[in-house]
């Protein structure tokens, strides 16, 4: 459900009440509406194709996530004017065997370049009182142009966590910098590749939990990553393993294969402990007295952000490796 | 043995590794393993929970092949599994660590052929889980100790489940204590209580503990009296044999709803570790107070629903309490004299469980109820625990319009709309803390024996009378004498 309205945030949360007294009558006979709202999404999608991705992941998080989504487009001509358009929706579900229907709101704002810059103030009224406030920033456009015009930076101390996506950036120092930065003055950040690499880290901490090697007994540690320049994955991996095995000596490789994280050899005195990226979508692991396969867990952008927004506290892991 | 910290753990992001093991399950094909344990197992292997290498190895005097009880347990999890996710493919990967062994669990040669299936699968660690008759659990626990199953190779552990009741009264919870500890240590010994795994039970810890508003009111200065309530809408369904051996008190208000009154009314540990969290229960349990013989009249009442006897399996001059309501008070400086009243019964008129905390009322009563003149109501935090498990928080308000009349209003929480993931079965979670060794949400000796020392008062009346039964008809909310019992303190039951 959607409708047009104009641009005032005092107009868009009339028109949000009024399309729930709406739904709750059109809903009366049949179990009612439910108005779920755990925090305010905003999300700002890198140009009109992509918000139109968002749109649809951000109906599928709903469901975990019940928020006021704001999704905040680009104007599709790449104009630079200043003015604001904006339509409010809803998402709404049924649970299974429930009559009661479960809806969450949504705001799409779409802007000029100038307009980008005036926006954080129009969020302001627009946060759910007392919830926490994520901004997704999605693109690589963010780790280099935070300090021009239209850029996302007015809207960072909005959030209480912003969340990054750096794996199609070039240069992983530079991400890396620009997120140290950030957590530097006191945001909570988060970044999408760091996401990707819980299910290599868990099988990692498994062989741990299952005592295949003692921490202190591991001398060294070879990452090994594909791709014509290292990755920020392939350096928070190796952070990761410098963080938890102060003692050992960390090694970053260049592999063969595709970008990304190919393999982690572990040696001790004794042994040798290898994950290694095998084929459909599996991890390897051999040595210390083991070899079996391990499926890696899904890494759609659905199923990252579900991870990321479950975590609205300290993530003291992340933090350290961040900082490390 | 020294836990060592593993350096790769992330709390917030994935779980600690459940270890390589072997669950033998004695009463296999029994009601419980078909209906909680197996689904739940299996639904632990749909969520990756289980390790690369388990095995799982059933036992009961009916004579299979693995291949026979596969299949039957593939007809229960398919029948039982609470969500329906039945996947073809990973059935049959989980199937192929599920192996059987018939045998008489008084026959010694039973335990040798179970040592014998262990080492086949070559499982170091092994977890025994007692879904038998209680009636053989010590005879059990002797079997596994004169064959050494029980012990374990180095860094290896043996640990045991116990389903209740832990005995039947006192003495006889003692005495099993006893014959566990001859084989298994008690930090190896795992006392399962399903209702402590529920989610929203636990949770009653995380809404004290975890937010600053409640704990401030937590106290007999503005708590008026608790209630908790335990009702099904259906009799013993099939059950009749053992029911009428155990009854409500024994079957429910013991164990279950004595731990949910001790999660509601103890003391916050120091630090969330299991041993600190059940001293503060175990101390909360040992803090209530006893009931004198003289009392049990006025603070303890049985019921039974009309047709109970006529029940299959039935003594049809059975004494058995279908209903069971006390008034329990906790002699400790924050609840001195604060009511917990508890009462749990079959054939009531529908399913709930829920805790219901009424603070007091406004000193002065500034405003004219809505309602006719009637006094105000008072506040009510209700905590859900099923169906529906959510918090209410009931409060007056103002009625739309002139003048100032107050109405009863709601506001409510609902984990089902705020958390929109599956939340585990009991059974689920605590399998999985027995295997990891998280002994937390299980009930420990010294808790058992208190709550058994709380109630044994009401046994030992109940067992010397005989009662005017059945006393109240299916669909109804219990027996007259309850409402009279919680009415001599002027309160009222809760029965919407």
């Amino acid at each position: 459900m959607a409708s047009a309205v104009t641009v005032q945030p005092e107009r868009i949360l009339k028109d949000l009440q009024q399309l729930w007294a709406q739904m709750a009558q059109a809903q009366a006979d049949s179990g009612g509406v439910l108005r779920a709202c755990a925090m305010t999404l905003v999300v700002a999608a890198e140009d009109t194709a992509d918000a139109e991705r968002v749109r649809q992941t951000v109906g599928v998080l709903m469901h975990n996530h019940p928020s006021r989504a704001v999704i905040l487009r680009p104007r599709g001509d790449g104009g630079s004017g200043a003015e604001l358009d904006a339509r409010i929706f809803a998402e709404c579900w049924k649970p299974f065997g429930k009559t009661q229907q479960i809806c969450s709101e949504g705001i799409e704002i779409t802007a000029g370049q100038s307009g980008f810059s005036e926006i954080a103030k129009f969020l302001v009224p627009l946060r759910v009182p007392d919830l926490p406030v994520v901004l997704w920033c999605r693109g690589t456009h963010v780790f280099t142009a935070a300090l021009e015009p239209g850029s996302l930076e007015p809207l960072f101390p909005l959030a209480d966590k912003i969340i990054f996506d750096s794996s199609r950036v070039p240069d992983a120092d530079s991400a890396l910098q620009f997120l140290r930065r950030l957590r530097g003055r006191g945001g909570r950040v988060a970044d999408l590749h760091w996401t990707r690499l819980t299910g290599w880290r868990e099988v990692l901490a498994h062989l741990f939990d299952d005592r295949a090697m003692q921490p202190n007994e591991v001398k060294t540690a070879q990452v090994t990553f594909g791709g014509p320049s290292v990755s920020t994955c392939a350096r928070y991996f190796a952070a990761w393993i410098r963080s938890a095995l102060p003692a050992a000596r960390v090694t970053l490789a260049p592999g063969d294969g595709a970008p990304g994280l190919r393999s982690m050899t572990l040696l001790t005195a004794s042994d040798k402990l290898t994950i290694a990226l095998g084929g459909d979508h599996c991890l390897e692991v051999s040595g210390a007295g083991r070899h079996y396969r391990s499926l890696l867990p899904s890494v759609s952008e659905e199923a990252l952000m579900h991870e990321e927004l479950g975590i609205l506290g300290p993530d003291p892991v992340y933090d350290r490796v961040l900082t490390a | 043995m020294t836990e060592i910290r593993n350096p790769f753990a992330d709390p917030l992001r994935f779980e600690r590794r459940v270890p390589e093991c072997a669950i033998v399950i004695f009463g296999a094909a029994g009601d419980l393993a078909k209906r909680k344990l197996l689904p739940a197992l299996y639904r632990l292997a749909y969520d990756r929970r289980l390790p690369a290498s388990f095995a799982i190895i059933g036992n009961s005097r009916t004579p299979m092949t693995d291949d026979d009880y596969r299949e039957r347990m593939r007809e229960a999890v398919k029948q039982f599994s609470e969500d329906g996710a039945f996947d073809e493919e990973l059935w049959k990967r989980f199937a192929a660590n599920l192996h059987y062994v018939a045998g008489d669990v008084k026959d010694a040669q039973l335990y040798l052929a179970l040592k014998e299936k262990v080492n086949e699968t070559q499982q170091k660690n092994v977890l025994f889980y007692l879904s038998t008759q209680p009636s053989y659990y010590t005879v059990i626990v002797d079997g596994i100790g004169h064959s050494h199953l029980a012990a374990a190779p180095e860094g290896a552990w043996r640990r045991l489940i116990v389903e209740k009741p832990f005995g039947h009264d006192l003495g006889s919870a003692k005495e099993l204590n006893a014959r566990i500890h001859a084989v298994f240590r008690e930090e190896d010994t795992y006392r399962i209580d399903h209702y402590l795994g529920k989610e929203t039970v636990q949770n009653i810890l995380a809404l004290r503990f975890g937010n600053g508003i409640f704990e401030p009111l937590w106290n007999r200065r503005y708590v008026n009296h608790v209630q908790i309530t335990a009702a099904e809408s259906i009799g013993v369904e099939g059950r009749g044999g053992y029911y009428q051996e155990a009854g409500a008190l024994r079957d429910m208000i013991q164990n279950h709803l004595l731990q949910v009154m001790a999660t509601v009314a103890m003391e916050p540990s120091a630090v969330f570790e299991p041993d600190a969290v059940r001293d503060e229960r175990a101390k909360l349990l040992r803090s209530i107070k006893i009931m004198r013989p003289e009392e049990v009249d006025s603070y303890a009442v049985a019921g039974q629903y009309k047709g109970f006897r006529q029940e299959p399996g039935v003594n049809p001059d059975a004494q058995t309490d279908t209903y069971a309501a006390g008034t329990f008070f906790v002699d400790n400086w924050r609840w001195a004299g604060v009511p917990f009243f508890i009462r749990t019964g079959k054939k009531l008129p529908r399913r709930v469980t829920d805790i219901a905390i009424q603070f007091n009322q406004a000193p002065l009563a500034l405003f004219a109820a809505g309602d006719g003149g009637q006094q105000p109501r008072p506040n009510l935090l209700i905590l859900r625990i099923q169906p529906e498990e959510g918090i209410s928080l009931l409060f007056l308000s103002k009625e739309p319009g002139s003048g100032m009349r107050l109405r009863p209003v709601s506001m409510d929480f609902n984990y089902g709309t705020s958390f929109g993931e599956r939340s585990p079965s009991a059974y689920e979670t605590l399998l999985v803390d027995a295997m990891v060794g998280d002994p937390t949400l299980y009930t420990r000796q010294d808790m058992v024996e208190a709550s058994w020392t709380v109630i044994q008062p009401i046994l030992e009346n109940w067992n010397n009378r005989r009662f005017d039964f059945p006393n109240y008809d299916p669909g109804t909310w219990g027996p007259g004498e309850a409402d009279a019992m919680i009415a001599k303190l002027g309160r009222q039951w809760r029965n919407s």
